[in-house]
């Protein structure tokens, strides 16, 4: 039994339904929405792991009873325990690099999440009656998840920030575009878990942030981000949005450094 | 032909140096003393321009990730395997190491460096320090260097700092009580990682781990520390820093 409970295909969310499609499974999908905090209900699958939750929010795995979270790490199980295609393909150096790609890319989903909470998630959560929502928050565990969305409610990111943000965001993204100068995949020859994490994390990002992903500085990348959107496996994915519009649904994200 | 470029047994040097030893695979080591900068030395920054450590080369290959150079060392090798055979264990081991480095490490490293590093390099002609800063590659590097250096960590991160290790030792506690190592049923490199995050925790926060209060961690970092790897790993310290394990000596 495989049960997937997910929100709109985008950032962590769209990670595990590309691999499933990938890997032709057969499974249940539990869509929910976290932004009315359906998450927090009574009953839902949950363990340690899942509780403390260091990517905020995410997509929660079960297969036969065992509770899986981080999307990241859900891709690798994924690849590990289904049968069909190698999401991780290549010796033990190839690995490394998807794995290195998977560090590196947690501080794209940081920035990522940070400019589509305030852009898109603060509005929701203003039209939300104050003494409601000051409640829902109250209940949120551990402390951090509850200041997640408490910073995207208080509007605490401002215009100096957000430019802060998409500044930090260039770091990785030239990575990302001189790693597509030298081979066709992020790691390597092959298309990998590392390719699955990059474009779930980019894809609204053209739309958030022009100034970083752009035809001029960065054409590889959105050329990849096109490769990959033609994947059967992705466009699959992709329209299981309820919205139509998958590319702006944020919720709070992996926390940046604390060491500034 | 493999090398490791390293600092002392601890943090980050330490796992590699750890999972190397488990798996009996020789290497030239290259010692690199973080507090003189040697990991921002225009040779190193040949080997890793970023200028972190640790950094493994093995043959045309470079690796500076510590904990996916790990599972590259447990792949590559011959030896005992230091990753579970079922998927979920691997799994479980995976979410923890992140756990170790992304929540963990930070804020106990935040407080390591404002009472040792810090003080360990602060003595120093303040000119010097500011030179050091400027050739380090990374700003996220250069941002940690300068709080330490110049004592600017804010009493509000330290105490934030301090709450998350008391939270976080209390997460670990209660896995090891539901759990005999990281992952699972076997030893892997979850409990190295751990290891190398939490062997001086009875030292630098013995009120919050001890017998007592955590029996569980005790018992787990004990058994790690009685591995002849472990033994020989922390034989190679070269600072009173490696000395910090003999207080998980038995009495």
């Amino acid at each position: 039994m495989l049960e997937l409970y997910h929100w709109e295909p985008n950032t962590y969310f769209l990670k595990p339904l590309i691999a499933l499609h990938e890997k032709r499974a057969a499974f249940t999908g539990r869509w929910f929405d976290p932004t009315a905090f359906e998450q927090f209900a009574p009953g839902w699958p949950g363990n340690t792991e899942s509780a403390l939750q260091l990517e905020r929010e995410g997509p929660i795995l079960v297969h036969d009873g065992a509770i899986i979270s981080n999307s990241f790490f859900m891709l690798e199980y994924l690849n590990d325990a289904l049968p069909g295609i190698n999401l991780c393909p290549g010796g033990a150096f190839e690995q490394y690099r998807q794995r290195a790609w998977g560090q590196v890319l947690t501080a794209v989903g940081t920035g990522v999440t940070e400019l589509g909470c305030a852009k898109y998630l603060a509005p929701v959560l203003r039209g939300i009656e104050p003494a409601t929502l000051t409640a829902r928050l109250q209940s949120i565990q551990p402390l951090e998840r509850r200041q997640a969305w408490a910073a995207v409610a208080g509007g605490t990111l401002d215009e100096a920030a957000l430019a802060g943000v998409r500044a930090r965001l260039k770091g990785p993204i030239k990575r990302i575009e001189s790693a597509l100068a030298a081979t066709p995949w992020l790691a390597g020859a092959e298309y990998s878990i590392a390719d699955i994490d990059a474009f779930s994390l980019l894809n609204g990002l053209p739309a958030l942030a022009p100034d970083v992903l752009n035809r001029d500085e960065t054409p590889r990348t959105l050329e990849f981000l096109e490769r990959v959107r033609e994947r059967p496996a992705v466009k699959a994915a992709l329209a299981l949005s309820r919205t139509g519009r998958p590319e702006e649904a944020f919720v709070p994200g992996a926390e940046g450094s604390r060491w500034g | 032909m493999l090398t490791l470029y390293h600092w002392e047994p601890n943090a980050n040097s330490g796992k590699p140096m750890l999972a190397l030893a488990e798996k009996g695979v020789p290497y030239e080591s290259h010692y690199l003393d973080l507090l003189s900068f040697d990991q921002h030395s225009p040779q190193y920054l040949q080997v890793n321009p970023e200028g972190t450590i640790p950094a493994l080369v093995h043959g045309e290959r470079v690796l500076t990730e510590s904990t996916p150079m790990m599972e590259y060392i447990d792949s590559e090798f011959d030896g005992p395997a230091l990753r579970p055979g079922s998927a979920l264990e691997r799994w479980r081991m995976r979410w923890w190491m992140r756990y170790f480095d992304a929540y963990f490490a930070p804020s106990l490293s935040m407080i390591g460096w404002s009472v040792f590093v810090g003080p360990a390099v602060r003595q120093r002609d303040p000119q010097e320090l500011r030179a050091a800063i400027e050739r380090i590659p990374l700003e996220s590097r250069r941002i940690a260097w300068r709080k330490a250096m110049f004592n600017e960590f804010t009493p509000a991160e330290l105490e934030e700092s301090r709450r998350r290790v008391v939270f976080a030792i209390d997460v670990l506690e209660k896995h090891l009580t539901a759990y005999r190592w990281i992952a699972g049923d076997s030893y892997s490199l979850g409990d190295i990682n751990g290891f190398n995050l939490g062997y001086a925790l009875p030292l630098s926060q013995p009120e919050r781990c001890n017998d007592t209060r955590t029996p569980r961690i005790m018992e787990w970092l004990r058994k790690i520390y009685e591995r002849p790897a472990a033994r020989a790993t922390w034989a190679k310290a070269r600072t009173q820093m490696g000395e910090r394990v003999k207080l998980l000596e038995r009495r």
